[in-house]
């Protein structure tokens, strides 16, 4: 097809699409009367069942959870698929470094201190906003997956720091893999412990508490919540490493490939031949 | 236990992404990989036979109270049970055929894997439509990963992108979909819905939302015009995962269309027999676009990609009958396919690791010295013409016996005599060397086209690691088509459609002489197909209607463009089309 005829195809076709939307949100009940059901229940018993006043994690963790175990996995999917995609570009750049025009480093301005100073000062505090977050699922709508992202922003702030070494050091691929299987893992174990105790799979088998909402109610609520916290802060760090490695190669390509080696993943030799 | 099949793979894959410092072991991750999937098959051929349960299980323990669900729910029948298991079965199979088939693979290709496997069990056992979308992602993230598993070419990365771009437009629109019934119901319990659905007359919102859903399946299921996406996909993605896309996941999206229809939004939609020739429609038109296609293609890869798109379309059409005999027709004719043509993709897949290629023009006569698999290949090429005893002959039988319509078991029929028929024609052609030469030109030009070998070294010998499997995969082909004869198999089968669709089993499902001739004509017609392909050049007749080999249909090469854009706004066309003919119906 011709870009015109596309266009045109494409132009028509959603017009008949939006008229079926429209014709179905008709259907919709109006703005603020919400006439499920789900909502009053759990609103209803929630806090009696789970002793977590996060009624929405107790949605993610307890009543729902394992729609995120799947969730999780994808992340981990991801993040394991990224891995295969963009490993052999790399080891592409590797083997050619020669024809990567010789950039000298020290002609370059490094990175000003207006940006260096408040990203590195911003690091501490960010760590402690995402392990909070990702520890009190239990107590209001937080959870290890905003708790997880906050973590792994507090790795790219010091990347912003212009760091590239520090955050590779601080988040060598060995380890992320590691973390990053722990938290995945984590989560489904938890529900097979339960499983071992005779109960199906992720009942919430730990006491539950007595204050709702404290640091120690919810059960396994905010169990999950961490090993979660775990697998996204990982997975977001090596997502995040992956393509600022990806960048860093395009950009100063003879740079990195010297330094390389202490990345175990950057090796293509563990991967796959050619 | 019937969370096992799910979780199991997953703390599998969690582990060897763990043991990534250790792949040089490699063994023993092979290892892990078959055994964890070998042992999820046993666990799902168990819960096949698992009579003494109603088949829910509600995860955390949340059971309904006063017909409200407030957690997750897995619905196990022996149909959904089944299908896990095939896949499961199959995954296997890969897993051992991979064992020497990649040098060097690290422990992505294991973790992967084992993710898919993952979303494959959890998307047939729920009963529930998040639940559902949560995993059928999961298969989908992992399925484009494993295509673009050799990114130093530029093949895979393209192709995994064609892949991952129109499906996720595909999800996006699942998503939208199950939003809007979410919306009006506050629910998303399947049975829930469906009890919804039920109380309620036809509207456009049931109708939309149920289209929307559907969107990501049809995709999936490669149903024309939302097809495009799999046959570039396939002739890139490694040959063991193809086995999997071709048998099982293609099939997962028709058994998602079957679910949504019979367990939610069947009653809904009102006047059902119009439904059904919809998609009866467009069940035939798959079939023979599919089969078209195929017949042109000389990338052996690719040709059974578009063989499978023409299956896609007869069990669409099976389903689309909407009796119990059509489903269990559709049922076990996706058995006795993912058989054969797991079969034929490993064989494939044999020919890349020893001759390097997979240009039907080039491999000319090349394959002779792989006999072994050449008789398999060829077999298995007859189980998918129909062949009896292959299971693919029964199930057709009954689809035709269903359809009750002369019209379509003769388009039907010859679909697969077209496709079947290409297959054969390859094998003929490859492994013994029937038929015309390759002209000097067209080797030339099939030498250019020739792709790297997905493994390092071609071997100056088949492993019997590659050859187990094809051969096991053959005679499952046989098994399940001698076990269905069985009268008692086939009621059961039959009685496991009826319970899946919520209606009473009414016609004994035998094994008519009309399916058994309908069979061996079918295997015949595709012989004489595959012959009349090998010796086109000598037969003016034929010439003259198509030049094989000169790409010349211009016409037919312009819809299969390998552009994006133009997948996306066919699948936006034909999403727009069936909205207005559902609205027509329901209205």
């Amino acid at each position: 097809m011709s870009q015109r005829q596309r266009l045109i195809l494409f132009s028509v076709a959603m017009a008949g699409l939006a008229a079926c939307f429209g014709w179905a949100a008709s259907g919709l009940p109006g703005f603020g009367n919400y006439p499920g059901p789900y909502g009053p229940v759990i609103l209803h018993d929630a806090v009696a069942q789970t002793r977590a006043t996060g009624v929405v994690s107790a949605v993610n963790f307890d009543y729902r959870g394992f729609d995120t175990l799947g969730e999780e996995f994808i992340l981990f999917t991801a993040a394991a698929g990224l891995s295969v995609v963009l490993r052999r570009l790399r080891g592409e750049r590797e083997r050619e470094p020669d024809r990567e025009p010789e950039t000298d480093n020290s002609n370059k301005p490094g990175t000003s201190a207006a940006v260096k100073v408040p990203a590195l000062l911003f690091t501490g505090p960010t760590v402690l906003i995402g392990w909070w977050l990702a520890s009190h699922a239990q107590a209001n709508p937080s959870g290890g997956f905003q708790g997880g992202v906050t973590l792994a922003s507090a790795l790219a702030l010091v990347y912003l720091a212009g760091e590239f070494i520090a955050f590779r050091r601080l988040s060598p691929v060995m380890l992320t893999d590691a973390v990053e299987a722990a938290g995945a893992g984590g989560f489904a174990v938890i529900g097979l412990i339960a499983l071992a105790m005779g109960l199906p799979y992720l009942d919430n088998f730990v006491p539950l508490g007595t204050i709702p909402g404290s640091v120690s109610s919810g059960g396994t609520i905010p169990l999950i919540s961490f090993f979660v916290g775990l697998e996204v802060a990982a997975a977001f760090t090596l997502i995040i490493g992956e393509f600022l490695e990806q960048t860093l190669l395009i950009r100063r390509g003879l740079w990195i490939t010297s330094r390389s080696s202490w990345s175990p993943g950057s090796s293509p030799s563990a991967c796959m031949g050619s | 236990m019937p969370s096992l099949p799910v979780v199991v793979p997953l703390i599998a894959a969690a582990l060897l992404l763990a043991a990534r410092p250790l792949a040089t072991y490699r063994r023993t991750l092979d290892l892990v990989a078959v055994g964890t999937s070998g042992a999820v098959a046993l666990i799902l051929g168990f819960l096949i036979f698992r009579t003494d349960h109603s088949g829910s299980y509600w995860f955390a323990g949340f059971h309904p109270a006063h017909g409200i669900a407030v957690g997750i729910e897995f619905t196990i029948g022996p149909l959904n049970a089944g299908l896990a298991c095939l896949g499961a079965t199959g995954m296997t199979a890969v897993m051992v055929f991979s064992w020497r088939y990649f040098t060097q693979v690290g422990t992505y290709f294991h973790v992967l894997m084992l993710t898919f496997l993952a979303g494959m069990t959890g998307f047939c056992l729920a009963g529930d439509v998040f639940d559902m979308f949560v995993w059928f992602e999961l298969m989908g993230v992992s399925a484009y990963a494993l295509t673009a598993y050799r990114p130093e070419e530029r093949g895979p990365v393209q192709g995994a992108l064609n892949f991952a771009i129109t499906n996720s437009v595909g999800a996006y629109l699942t998503l939208t979909g199950i939003a809007l019934i979410y919306g009006r119901t506050g629910a998303l319990n399947m049975a829930q819905i469906g009890a919804w659905v039920d109380r309620h007359p036809p509207s456009g919102l049931v109708t939309i939302s149920f289209l929307l859903i559907i969107t990501g399946l049809l995709v999936k299921s490669a149903i024309v015009p939302f097809h495009f996406w799999l046959a570039d996909a396939h002739a890139v993605a490694p040959t063991p995962v193809c086995v999997l896309f071709s048998g099982v996941m293609v099939e997962l999206g028709l058994y998602g269309i079957a679910r949504m229809y019979w367990s939610v939004f069947g009653p809904g939609l009102g006047h059902r027999a119009a439904v059904g020739h919809v998609f009866l429609a467009l069940g035939v038109l798959t079939a023979v676009v599919g089969a078209l296609y195929c017949f042109r293609e000389r990338h052996v890869k690719r040709l059974l990609a578009f063989s499978t798109i023409s299956h896609a379309g007869v069990f669409l059409a099976g389903f689309a009958l909407l009796s119990p005999l059509g489903l269990a027709g559709a049922a076990l004719y996706v058995a006795g396919h993912a058989f054969v043509k797991g079969a034929l993709f490993l064989g494939a897949g044999i020919v890349l690791h020893r001759l390097r290629s997979v240009n039907e023009t080039w491999l000319h006569g090349r394959g002779r010295k792989l006999p072994v698999t050449g008789v398999l290949f060829t077999a298995a090429a007859l189980g998918l013409a129909d062949l009896p005893p292959f299971g693919t002959f029964l199930g057709k039988g009954w689809i035709d016996d269903a359809a009750e319509a002369p019209a379509v078991t003769l388009i039907l029929l010859a679909c697969t005599i077209v496709s079947a028929g290409s297959v054969l024609r390859v094998a003929g052609g490859v492994f013994y060397g029937l038929g015309d030469p390759p002209r000097e030109d067209e080797r030339m030009a099939a030498e250019a086209n020739e792709e790297t070998g997905e493994t390092d070294t071609a071997r100056q010998r088949t492993p019997l690691s590659m050859l187990a499997p094809l051969a096991l995969l053959t005679v499952a082909g046989l098994a399940v088509g001698i076990t269905a004869m069985d009268p008692h198999a086939s009621d059961a089968l039959l009685a496991a459609a009826a319970q899946f669709q919520g209606q009473p089993a009414v016609k004994p499902a035998d094994v008519t002489v009309s399916s058994v001739v309908t069979g061996v004509a079918s295997a015949g017609g595709a012989v004489a197909v595959g012959l009349a392909g090998l010796y086109w050049r000598r037969l003016p007749v034929l010439r003259s209607l198509y030049e094989p080999g000169a790409r010349g249909l211009g016409l037919a090469d312009r819809f299969q463009s390998g552009v994006i854009n133009d997948y996306v706004t066919w699948a936006i066309a034909g999403l727009a089309c069936l909205g207005g003919v559902l609205a027509a119906i329901i209205r």
